[in-house]
């Protein structure tokens, strides 16, 4: 599935976790299979709910009640995370898989010492040595660009601002030299200019070090910048899988389109209306039948609304889940004249119209034609 | 209520008070609809240390325009909406909305010009009461400025509902019934409720998914098409305030450091702090992104309880001149082309690279 021919370090296989609430069971994730190759960046985007987090956490096997993974296995060189003991895994997380969370301020201790808690971080396995856990806590810390790093370590979190907060926590995800970091959200509460910053640490620290990272994000540029390969969830699924080239230039899957397209671009050279995509996620308590993304699909066709589409090939390394797939809809369905400039069209004030009439033009399959939506 | 030959635009002003004919209605640019004198807000913390969240700020909006408001949390943008709508009196300069010096205004005469100014908030869960039914936080202005009431006033949130794109008969539902988006479009219901000449937008996408912050911004975008709206816009996200404003302003520490149209902007810049801003926005394109030369600043936005002398940027920029004029003066913000404004010794060398 992948185009790469090293071994994969980290194997997820049909990975489907659930949340069982008083309302009945979210399905968060749902069969997500991938590769993560040794010193590879990936990327997995999407919206708030589609599963990416959830899939983060699946494979440290840090799932929060009442949630729990319910299928499928994660292979970490040939071991199954899902099957060890707790014991194993707590050795494994943070010394071998470790992860930087969105916000480093809740995922720091506010009455230890930073230095101290870069520490501990390494004194919780035994991969470094004790006599050297002192000066490398400090090389860490200099390294994630510290300044100062050597009196910075006796302050508490409070004393540190978000972007070195941010900095402190790649510093203690790095002490015991992962093979894997994974990161969530890792500068969606910071400033562009640290953003920027913190992006090419860990732009340099995959180059120099080798660490493999799983970057997760809503952010498509900021994956753009960093990842060589990218994963886009929806509803708890995989939709479309490829090189980053293959996703940014030829999506092939509607959501992944519609999403590039709904962004508006500060490199932009002149102003055109935003291409939102309508109505909202669906509600994984009970999800539509068929493709999830139906509903909102400009070129959903009969069988949409019916059959759930697999992953299947649609270039070299490059698969998606959909049965027009993006090609087809550019040379049948007018994809590329898609512009609806009508005042209205896009933002929902036009009070819509149910929906619901699958296949609207012609018996032949080919379902909805652009104009379709341009309901009034 | 006379026929039209668009109902639906007709519905939606039926239920509206009375607004000028469309003849005078002024065109951007036209004259300015909000004048900020030499605006000043400090907050005294603690014994003696003052925080100087804006010190010093003049720009004016034009009746009909968007203007974006960018810059780093902490730079006082949040500060100056607040001193903008009088939420909070400012401690020193004036703030004029129409002619009328609303820093002069007390009590009643003041609340009465809030009418024409609104607000939308950043957090769609915090401002809004979820003790409340929608149709009551939309409907609060209408009651409190004694608009409408009974039968016309359920007729005007009801048409409220259906111009942000929500269903008019969730009146009756509670906000935590919605999600984030639509909530947002509950807060811009109630931001219109009082036909506002003025809306400022604090944040108004930052919370929001990606496919649902081009819905909110498009509804922005046709909303001041449709009545006639000027926006201040204020975003940390570039992006967004690239797209929506025709003029931006960029904010550091307390001043305003550079205001240009926003096409203009993305060309070429005067400052080097919006250099450096500009060359940190991520770009959803791969080629684009491995072509990226970021301008690094060195350190931390500095506190505002103690600014750096002279030019307020100088602890971080590249091409400061320390020790020097940049330490030692500070710069006005001038006029270094036909509208553009930058307030820096060096903006020719900005302008032309800073390499």
């Amino acid at each position: 599935m992948t185009g790469f021919v090293s071994d994969p370090v980290l194997e997820v296989r049909e990975l489907s976790t659930s949340f069982f609430t008083d309302d009945g069971e979210v399905k968060a994730v749902r069969d997500v299979s991938f590769d993560l190759a040794a010193g590879e960046t990936l990327g997995i985007v999407g919206e708030s709910g589609c599963g990416k987090s959830v899939t983060a956490l699946s494979i440290l096997g840090l799932v929060p009640r009442p949630g729990r993974v319910v299928a499928g296995e994660i292979l970490f060189k040939g071991r199954d995370l899902l099957s060890i003991g707790r014991e194993e895994l707590r050795q494994i997380r943070g010394r071998d898989i470790a992860m930087i969370f969105q916000d480093p301020l809740s995922s720091l201790n506010p009455v230890h010492r930073i230095g101290f808690q870069v520490e501990e971080a390494m004194r919780a396995h035994d991969k470094v040595a004790p006599s050297e856990v002192r000066p490398r806590a400090l090389d860490l810390l200099r390294r994630v660009q510290v300044p100062d790093a050597s009196r910075r370590m006796r302050n508490y979190p409070h004393q540190f601002s978000g972007g070195m907060r941010q900095r402190v926590m790649i510093a203690m995800g790095l002490s015991n030299r992962p093979e894997i970091l994974i990161a969530d959200e890792p500068t969606t509460a910071l400033d562009v200019t640290v953003q920027a910053q913190i992006l090419q640490l860990l732009r340099d620290l995959n180059r120099d070090l080798g660490t493999s990272i799983i970057l997760i994000t809503h952010n498509l540029g900021v994956v753009a910048g960093l990842c060589k390969r990218v994963i886009v969830m929806y509803a708890g699924e995989i939709v479309e899988e490829g090189s980053t080239e293959q996703i940014f230039d030829s999506p092939q899957h509607p959501y992944t389109w519609a999403l590039l397209r709904s962004l508006p671009r500060v490199d932009a050279d002149r102003h055109e209306r935003l291409r939102s995509i309508e109505g909202l996620p669906p509600d994984l308590i009970a999800p539509p039948q068929g493709c999830k993304f139906n509903p909102r699909c400009p070129f959903r066709l009969e069988r949409c609304f019916s059959e759930d589409p697999e992953l299947e090939p649609v270039g070299d390394g490059h698969v998606a889940a959909c049965w027009v797939t993006m090609k087809r809809a550019y040379a049948e369905m007018g994809a590329g004249s898609l512009v609806d400039t009508r005042p209205g069209a896009a933002s929902g004030v036009r009070p819509p119209i149910a929906p619901e009439t699958p296949g609207l033009s012609g018996a032949d399959g080919h379902g909805l034609a652009p104009e379709a939506q341009d309901r009034d | 209520m006379a026929t039209a030959s668009r109902p639906r635009r007709k519905t939606v002003t039926s239920a509206l008070p009375a607004r000028p004919p469309e003849g005078t209605r002024p065109e951007p640019p036209g004259e300015p609809l909000l004048r900020a004198v030499d605006v000043v807000k400090h907050f005294n913390v603690g014994v003696g240390a003052v925080c100087r969240a804006v010190d010093g700020v003049s720009f004016e909006i034009r009746a009909g325009e968007t203007v974006g408001l960018v810059g780093e949390s902490g730079c006082g943008k949040s500060t100056l909406a607040r001193v903008l709508t009088q939420l909070t009196p400012p401690t020193s300069g004036r703030v004029i909305f129409e002619g009328v010096e609303l820093t002069g205004l007390r009590g009643e005469s003041l609340r009465q010009q809030r009418k024409h100014l609104q607000m939308i908030f950043q957090d769609p869960f915090a401002s809004l009461d979820p003790r409340m039914t929608v149709g009551d936080i939309i409907a609060e202005p209408l009651t409190n400025f004694k608009v409408m009431r009974g039968k016309a006033k359920d007729a005007r949130v009801q048409e409220l509902l259906r111009v942000v794109g929500l269903n008019p008969y969730f009146n009756n539902r509670y906000p935590h019934e919605f999600s984030g988006g639509q909530r947002q479009r509950i807060g811009i219901a109630r931001a219109l409720a009082l036909n506002p000449k003025l809306i400022v937008c604090d944040e108004p996408v930052s919370a929001l998914d990606v496919s649902i912050q081009a819905q909110i911004i498009n509804l922005l975008e046709d909303l001041q098409a449709e009545f006639h709206l000027t926006y201040l816009f204020i975003a940390h996200d570039l992006s967004v305030v690239r797209h929506i404003s025709q003029r931006v302003l960029v904010m550091y520490l307390g001043k305003i450091v550079e205001i240009a149209p926003s096409d203009d902007l993305y060309t070429n810049q005067y400052h080097p702090y919006t250099k450096a801003l500009l060359s940190a926005v991520p770009v959803p394109d791969p080629r684009v992104e491995s072509q990226r030369r970021l301008v690094e600043l060195s350190g931390e936005i500095p506190s505002p309880l103690h600014p750096p002398s002279g030019c307020r940027f100088h602890t971080r920029c590249p091409i400061a001149q320390v020790p020097g004029v940049c330490s030692e003066d500070e710069p006005p913000l001038e006029e270094k082309a036909v509208g553009r404004f930058a307030a820096c010794h060096f903006s020719a060398r900005v302008r032309t690279g800073l390499d």
